[in-house]
């Protein structure tokens, strides 16, 4: 089946009444291929969901369709402004980030694909594009949500898949990757402007905050500001190397504590049937 | 009071060598101090010393660093699930009277015997306690290394948990119950030292390992708050006297801030028992470079006499033993790091393709 983009499919959908004029549109129809929805809440899908979805859409000969919901902006007020919409163009992008990725590994394996963004809530979204598009038989849960949540608004077999969120954040690591260094390099700066500014009046600095007394508050505030500052600097420059802690709990059990579980035998008694 | 104290006190000049030096030693005591609780003080302190900083200036300095690198420390850890905040503020709260009386006593010997007096006093306290904890942490961790077990609770925290003394205190983290007045002399003790050499680390994490009972994991991990807490207390203590250089502590807490992070990260990877190697390495290293020091202030004090070309050498000697110390302990650290990220390359490392 061939592929068709986003754009024309938005074009068709604007206008509704150029799928029912021609006879060929009919004929596409009858082929409709079966589809399965695989949906995130981020700009991207982890390296392992995406393997999942692709070898499942082979396997059953089925259609992929990806979307990404991002978080609704809102339409009036504080919410409709423009470092939201900035937001949501930024989230467009990383999104159509990922689908590439997606279309290389569909590439060669006569599946068709299709990537949707959509803002808003997730349950909504499905439902919306499960009118839209024809024939989604399961979708395909990536986001953190649970089952439970998403399946109240949902008409469709939900199925999540549990990995390492965020930690396999294939498609959007280029794009954190450049935050990421953007935040440190920000941290970075305020952390040599506060130095500067210590050093270069290091002779009023020493004259004021070793004057014991109240003035002992100098000495003591300074050093809380410089480590949030430089302490969040810190944990930036250690995360843009990759040097992260690899396991999420590292809490093991001393063992000559552990003491016996009580155990809640019945004991026997004695009844009397009288 | 702070008048006392300027006549007596003499802020250094800084230089480039200075500042290099209290970076770099601020970076691998920050990376040791994330991994064993404390440390880098018990450098940095006579590394001040041997730069013509005043004992009582270095020491409060060098707590004013301590607190914030502990509390970046300490959360870093929390979050990683190896911080008993209960255990910690128990131990802070003892360790925090522990600290005004440490403190006192400083105070008494630098009036009564001046700055030699308050070195060798500082000095001595390093070394009687580095050779005897430090001897028995570096023995318990070779032990343990060579068995190739998991390490045990010791037979005296056993012991002392199985008393019924209330108030019994169930420490969760830790996973320990025991008895309040076992706990309390522990966080004297740790209060008491920290005011000395500014390393308090060195009883209150032994003590929390061999005589409450918790993973030496855990008691790092905890250390890190005692730290926070009383380093606050007694940089309060010493900024009323006017003594803290804020220009040595900012240095040095720009290194170790860096290091803090990067030793917590380092627990997450690494065996436990490296905890205890780690530390009793340093310890008996410091021990011996403090030792060697010993008589240079003896010798100002006028007990004994020696040359001052042997003199220098000491101290040459033991500043190089001193700056080994800490070496050797961050070396151990970033091999057993990366010995174990080329072991099991975490998640990250093939996300990147």
């Amino acid at each position: 089946m061939e592929k068709y983009d986003q754009k024309e499919q938005t074009a068709k959908e604007k206008e509704p009444g150029l799928s029912l004029q021609g006879a060929p549109e009919t004929g596409l129809g009858s082929r409709e291929n079966r589809k399965i929805l695989v949906v995130a809440r981020e700009p991207g899908f982890s390296e392992a969901v995406m393997d999942y979805a692709v070898n499942l859409a082979e396997r059953l000969g089925y259609d992929l369709i990806a979307m990404n919901v991002g978080p609704e902006a809102g339409t009036a007020g504080i919410f409709n402004s423009p470092y939201r919409r900035f937001l949501q163009e930024k989230f467009k992008k990383q999104a159509k980030a990922a689908a590439r990725i997606i279309e290389a590994k569909v590439r060669g394996k006569g599946l068709a694909f299709d990537h949707v963004v959509r803002f808003g809530d997730l349950g909504q979204a499905i439902e919306d594009l499960n009118h839209q598009k024809r024939r989604i038989e399961f979708v395909l849960n990536a986001s953190e949500m649970s089952e439970a949540e998403m399946a109240a608004g949902v008409t469709l077999p939900v199925f999540t898949i549990k990995g390492d969120q965020g930690e396999r954040m294939m498609a959007q690591e280029p794009q954190r990757n450049y935050q990421l260094v953007a935040k440190t390099a920000g941290l970075g700066l305020a952390t040599a402007a506060l130095y500067a500014a210590v050093f270069l009046n290091s002779g009023s600095v020493m004259k004021y905050f070793t004057r014991g007394g109240w003035y002992a508050a100098l000495p003591i505030a300074t050093v809380f500001v410089f480590s949030f500052v430089h302490g969040a600097f810190a944990h930036h420059v250690w995360e843009v190397l990759g040097i992260r802690a690899p396991k999420k709990t590292v809490q093991p059990r001393p063992v000559a504590t552990k003491r016996p579980a009580r155990r809640q035998r019945p004991r026997p008694r004695l009844r009397l049937n009288v | 009071m702070h008048d006392v104290a300027h006549e007596v006190i003499q802020f250094i000049d800084m230089n480039s060598t200075t500042v290099l030096f209290l970076f770099i030693v601020g970076f691998i005591g920050g990376l040791v101090s994330g991994f064993i609780g404390s440390g880098g003080a018990f450098v940095l302190t006579p590394g001040m010393m041997s730069l013509g900083v005043p004992g009582a200036v270095a020491v409060a300095s060098n707590m004013c660093h301590k607190f914030p690198k502990a509390m970046v420390g300490a959360y870093k850890r929390f979050k990683y699930g190896q911080v008993d905040l209960k255990l910690g503020l128990v131990m802070a709260a003892s360790a925090g009277v522990g600290v005004q009386v440490g403190i006192k006593i400083q105070e008494f010997i630098l009036s009564r015997w001046g700055q030699a007096g308050s070195n060798l006093y500082v000095s001595l306290s390093f070394v009687v306690i580095l050779v005897l904890v430090g001897g028995y942490v570096f023995y318990d961790a070779w032990k343990i290394s060579r068995a190739g077990v998991r390490e045990p609770v010791s037979a005296l925290a056993r012991w002392l948990q199985s008393i019924h003394l209330p108030p019994m205190v169930h420490f969760k983290t830790a996973d320990v119950i025991i008895s309040l007045w076992f706990t309390i002399p522990i966080g004297f003790a740790t209060g008491m030292l920290a005011a000395t050499i500014a390393v308090g680390g060195f009883i209150g994490v032994p003590g929390m390992i061999y005589i409450v009972g918790a993973s030496s994991l855990v008691a790092s991990a905890t250390e890190l708050v005692i730290a926070f807490v009383m380093g606050f207390a007694g940089s309060i203590k010493w900024a009323l006297n006017g003594m803290i250089d804020i220009r040595l502590t900012l240095i040095i807490l720009a290194g170790s801030l860096l290091g803090v992070q990067l030793g917590a990260i380092g627990t997450t990877y690494v065996k436990e028992h490296m905890i205890k190697i780690v530390m009793g390495t340093i310890m008996l290293i410091v021990a011996v470079s403090r030792g060697l020091a010993i008589p240079k202030y003896l010798t100002e004090l006028g007990v004994i006499t020696m040359s001052s070309s042997t003199l220098s050498l000491l101290m040459t000697a033991s500043f190089i033993t001193m700056c080994l110390a800490l070496g050797i302990g961050a070396l151990i650290i970033l091999g057993a790091m990366w010995r174990t990220k080329r072991a099991e390359p975490p998640a990250v490392e093939y996300a990147v393709e």
